[in-house]
């Protein structure tokens, strides 16, 4: 078996229009080993949330979409392979966490309801009954109070944050072996936001899962990453362990990323230069340059 | 008092207004349309003396506030008054045509929400598809003619030169009518343990039905189609597909009952507004039903069956909507669960 749980090579996305074939990502490649957390940072439109979809074969079904490169999962090429396969993953081997919980739920079902497809999605025979068990057992895990409750109200009779966690109870349910978090709770406050982000890393280092962490926030990704791979315009710029990266960011578009954070000790809002070609130098890697 | 009970509550008190509403503007303009009902009534060669008998018996002398003031008195009875056209209290013409009427409309009402909703799950479905491109060619067809024009060429179709439904009626002509218990030929044959009455109904309802049901059938399937579009949107079906369940199930239901909640409303009105549509289907297949009655009596003036028809179909109209409403709030549990306060 490979030494990677995912390994990425070179994906590349473009979507066909009337005014030609617009690239989005141009030649991508990142890697996750087994039980390792690793961040996708990027500002918005950079391909970081299709890069997810990509991983799980959402936006192969858009007919308009073309791509190329490999996704290897478990060492099987995944882009050699038919659409059912992934479809059989989804939900069982990779899991995926959304920006909004509380949009990301089914406004007419109950969270019972949605609990129990999730849990069929691993055991096709799950009675209604055992189903309803696993569901207590692991929102418990979430540390949800009155899991019974939960189970039984809709998603807008609850708060984000126990929305949040219903999310992360639900996308760790049937035990999958990647995690993907497409900027999870940004739609939270902030001290809700640590909470859930605490108790997802509790949760998948006791697992074992490995992560794939989408977001801009770099304060978050600094605590919760083992890696860093930062995406500028759909190409990958710079790479290392997040100390590394973060102690000493080298490609001009990381430094401006981090300078673009405002301090909490003041000093107003960073003053940041408009975007100059530098942002497009050639990717620094600082894995490869230990390596060598 | 719980919230759907209240709700109830509600809407029976806003429909009895409503009613009270349209009794009085259809008592007004029955009686200001020019023509004398009586002499209508009695014809050309009536003395003077019996059309003034009659308008005196019918009170058309005394001011309209007056009449209605009769008419009230009467209703509280249960009385709508006589028909002039045949010559029968106004209650018996219309408990004998109505049923015929909303059989038909109930059955076209299946039709629409059997064939209409479906269609427009598998559109959004596979939107953007061919499957997707010939439903919307279908259900913009079905909404571009009027029912009217559907019945006759229905008609000449599948009963003229495909003679595979009746050309007309409600039933076989040599077939004895099932004894009288519901007035619902389909339902009495059925209760009559009568089957080849009961099958030559149903042959017969199909076609009528259909023509009926057509407009409605493709309003439904492009509200459905459209609302459901707008769904597939949403972060939650996103959710749906990330964690692989069943493209099917999706639709079928994660797609759909979000999106049932602002189509059904207009459903539910068109699934009414038949009532009035079936007035020319009838007539196309000389449906015995209450609009050839209605036809009858607003040309020949006659006031009390004119307002009685119309009461009877806002009263349908008023029932069909509040079943929608219950609909609603059972499928949108932010209605159901309102009173709870969201905790």
């Amino acid at each position: 078996m490979s030494e990677f749980l995912l390994d990425i090579r070179d994906l590349k996305l473009g979507f066909k229009s009337y005014a030609g074939l617009i690239e989005v990502l141009h030649g991508i490649s990142l890697n996750i080993r087994r039980g390792e957390k690793v961040a996708l940072v990027g500002e918005s439109g950079s391909g970081k949330s299709v890069t997810a979809r990509i991983i799980l074969g959402l936006l192969q079904e858009f007919s308009t979409a073309r791509i190329s490169g490999s996704v290897s999962f478990e060492g099987d090429d995944l882009e050699t392979q038919p659409l059912s396969v992934r479809q059989g993953l989804r939900g069982t081997k990779i899991s995926m966490i959304f920006q909004d919980p509380t949009s990301s739920l089914n406004p007419v079902y109950t969270i019972g309801v949605q609990f129990q497809e999730v849990l069929r999605r691993g055991d096709v025979q799950i009675s209604a009954k055992q189903a309803e068990a696993r569901a207590i057992a692991l929102l418990e895990d979430v540390s949800i109070p009155e899991p019974e409750r939960v189970l039984a109200s809709y998603p807008f009779q609850l708060s984000g944050g126990m929305n949040q966690r219903v999310m992360i109870a639900m996308a760790l349910a049937n035990e999958p072996s990647l995690l993907i978090a497409d900027e999870p709770g940004t739609a939270l406050d902030v001290t809700v936001q640590a909470q859930t982000l605490h108790l997802m890393r509790d949760l998948v280092e006791r697992k074992g899962t490995s992560v794939l962490f989408i977001s801009h926030n770099l304060g978050v990704v600094r605590e919760f990453a083992d890696r860093v791979y930062v995406i500028y315009k759909g190409r990958l710029v710079e790479h290392g362990r997040t100390s590394e990266l973060f102690h000493s960011p080298r490609h001009p578009y990381t430094k401006a990323l981090m300078a673009a954070v405002p301090r909490i000790t003041g000093g107003g809002i960073p003053d940041i230069a408009e975007a100059t070609d530098a942002y497009l130098d050639p990717m620094i890697d600082h894995e490869a340059e230990a390596t060598s | 008092m719980s919230p759907v009970v209240r709700l109830l509550v509600k809407r029976l008190s806003i429909s009895v207004i409503v009613l009270i509403g349209v009794s009085m503007l259809i008592f007004t303009i029955a009686r200001v349309i020019p023509g004398d009902p009586a002499r209508i009534a009695l014809g050309p060669n009536a003395t003077t003396e019996q059309v003034e008998k009659l308008r005196d018996k019918l009170h058309l002398d005394e001011p309209i506030y007056i009449q209605y003031g009769y008419f009230v008195r009467d209703f509280a009875k249960g009385d709508l008054g006589v028909s002039l056209y045949t010559n029968r209290p106004v209650t018996t013409d219309i408990a004998q045509f109505l049923p015929a009427t909303l059989e038909l409309v109930i059955v076209a009402g299946m039709f629409m929400i059997g064939l209409g909703i479906p269609l427009g799950i598998m559109s959004a479905r596979f939107r953007g598809k061919a499957a997707d491109n010939i439903i919307r060619v279908i259900s913009l067809l079905g909404v571009s003619a009027p029912s009217f024009v559907w019945a006759v060429i229905l008609m000449l179709l599948f009963a003229f030169f495909l003679p595979l439904f009746p050309i007309a009626g409600q039933i076989s002509d040599t077939l004895p009518v099932p004894q009288r218990i519901t007035g619902f030929l389909l339902v009495d044959s059925l209760l009559d343990g009568n089957f080849r009455a009961f099958f030559s109904a149903l042959h017969h309802i199909i076609l009528p039905a259909f023509a009926l049901a057509l407009s409605g059938i493709g309003q439904a399937a492009r509200l459905t189609r459209s609302n459901m579009v707008e769904t597939y949107d949403k972060p939650y079906i996103e959710m749906a597909q990330s964690f692989g369940f069943p493209a099917r199930r999706i639709a079928n239901r994660y797609a759909f009952r979000p999106s049932l909640i602002p189509s059904l409303t207009i459903i539910g009105l068109d699934f009414a507004a038949m009532l009035g549509n079936a007035f020319l289907v009838e007539a196309v297949y000389a449906w015995p039903g209450l609009s050839r009655y209605g036809v009858q009596v607003i040309l020949r003036k006659d006031l009390n069956a004119i307002v009685g028809t119309v009461l009877v179909i806002s009263a349908t109209f008023l029932i069909v909507n509040i079943i929608v409403d219950l609909l609603i709030a059972y499928i949108n549990p932010r209605i159901r669960l309102a009173e709870r306060g969201g905790s």
